[in-house]
């Protein structure tokens, strides 16, 4: 399979304190998949990535294939395989259209 | 994915950077022509650029002061953009020739916006008190559309140009303009001084807003831009920035050429160094920018049904006359 990359000319940023309070959140067993982590600047317009799909645009940076992202994510994530590739499928579809990310 | 932005970010998205407050032209609405401030070494300019990259900061805009007056412009900014960051720089063009043109893409300006306050030749040299000002500025903008430089025009709305402002985007679309910038007036500096000559009552502002509000959703061969949180307040108002009230101190900073931060060039407070204190420090905690951020509604503001969405306005204006952040803006009309 390719190897997934970001679309270069995406400006985008770690929110490293917001990232901090989802964890915290998160380790606390709140729920924060609406709270973003990554910011996108895509023609003039911001986007918000959460932490799952943070984590994922941070891994498409050209070196990994799909099913690597997933044994990265696996590593972190504490959920089973199936569902974790499904989401990640999904997520990688879905901006894949939208031309943030490509197969290369 | 999530689209609402309702928390502070890390850091600001664009520093707006005014390398020096020398410049060759001295025009009727400058807020910086009588500030004063020592310029930082080269060495020193890269340092910042490295705490803005430690930072993830993506946007740099070169403001002035004139940028080209600045020898090291090129070096600075092939060196920020050596680090990913975006760089840009508002010029008055008259030192930006072909050849000049060229350096600048070179070192890898992403856009350079040139200031034009009228389609009238003779008006804006007036304006900008340097005779054949317009002519230069025009072919500044040719020959960075020549080099393949994205170029944007900037116009500040004042008495002289708010009933003909669509004269402004034509000469914009005769050169190539991608955005054209109608930045509402700023009373600081000569701004302030020249106040009473230049700048549009709450009406005439509301006015223009209105019709440049149907202008720019009805134009698709040219963006246009405000930057005037008070828009915020007109009835029907549908465009959703990525936060309420000014940006400055939210997703932009100004650097004075020492180094020193201010919320934007137009508010005179300095919250901290960025070479001398802890950015992350001022960021999170400076009293000033947090008091920016939570401005509390005040005078006609209390109780008015737009301030949740235009939060009192641009601040900047509203410490420029009364010398309270939360006051409310001059210009508005309600």
């Amino acid at each position: 399979m390719a190897i997934l990359e970001r679309n270069p000319q995406i400006v985008w940023r770690n929110e490293k304190r917001r990232e901090a309070q989802v964890l915290q959140k998160l380790e606390e067993g709140g729920d924060a998949d609406d709270q973003g982590t990554v910011i996108l600047l895509i023609s003039g317009m911001m986007h918000q990535l959460n932490l799952l799909g943070g984590r994922i645009w941070n891994l498409c940076d050209g070196s990994r294939q799909q099913e690597q992202i997933v044994d990265a994510l696996l590593e972190e994530f504490d959920v089973e395989r199936d569902e974790l590739a499904t989401d990640v499928d999904e997520f990688i579809q879905d901006l894949t259209k939208r031309g943030w990310l490509s197969y290369v | 994915m999530s689209d609402a932005i309702t928390e502070q970010f890390s850091a600001p998205l664009t520093f707006n950077w005014t390398l020096s407050y020398r410049c060759n032209f001295t025009c009727s609405h400058c807020y910086s022509r009588d500030e004063v401030a020592e310029e930082l070494p080269t060495a020193q300019i890269k340092q910042v650029v490295d705490v803005l990259a430690k930072q993830q900061v993506p946007f740099i805009n070169f403001g002035g002061g004139e940028p080209l007056i600045r020898k090291d412009l090129l070096e600075v900014t092939r060196y920020a953009t050596d680090q990913g960051l975006n760089v840009s720089m508002n010029s008055n063009g008259w030192l930006l020739d072909h050849a000049t043109a060229q350096q600048l893409k070179d070192a890898g300006f992403k856009s350079v916006g040139i200031s034009i306050d009228s389609a009238d030749g003779a008006s804006h040299d007036d304006f900008r008190n340097k005779n054949g000002s317009f002519e230069r500025a025009t072919a500044a903008l040719d020959a960075l559309h020549a080099v393949g430089v994205k170029t944007t025009m900037s116009s500040v709305i004042s008495k002289i140009n708010f009933k003909d402002f669509r004269s402004l985007l034509d000469l914009a679309r005769k050169h190539k303009v991608t955005q054209v910038y109608l930045h509402n007036f700023k009373c600081s500096g000569r701004g302030f001084k020249n106040r009473e000559d230049l700048d549009l009552t709450p009406d005439e502002w509301r006015d223009f807003y209105v019709e440049a509000l149907q202008v720019k959703n009805e134009t698709e061969d040219l963006l246009i831009s405000f930057d005037d949180p008070v828009i915020a307040s007109l009835p029907g108002y549908a465009e959703n920035p990525l936060v309420k009230g000014s940006s400055c101190g939210k997703l932009s900073l100004h650097l004075r050429p020492n180094g020193d931060i201010t919320p934007c060039g137009f508010i005179p407070l300095v919250v901290g160094n960025i070479l001398s204190d802890d950015f992350e420090d001022l960021w999170y905690n400076s009293p000033v920018l947090n008091g920016m951020r939570n401005k509390e509604a005040k005078g006609k503001c209390q109780g008015c049904g737009a301030y949740q969405d235009c939060l009192g306005g641009c601040t900047a204006r509203a410490f420029a006359t009364t010398g309270d952040l939360s006051e409310p803006d001059p210009h508005c009309w309600k």
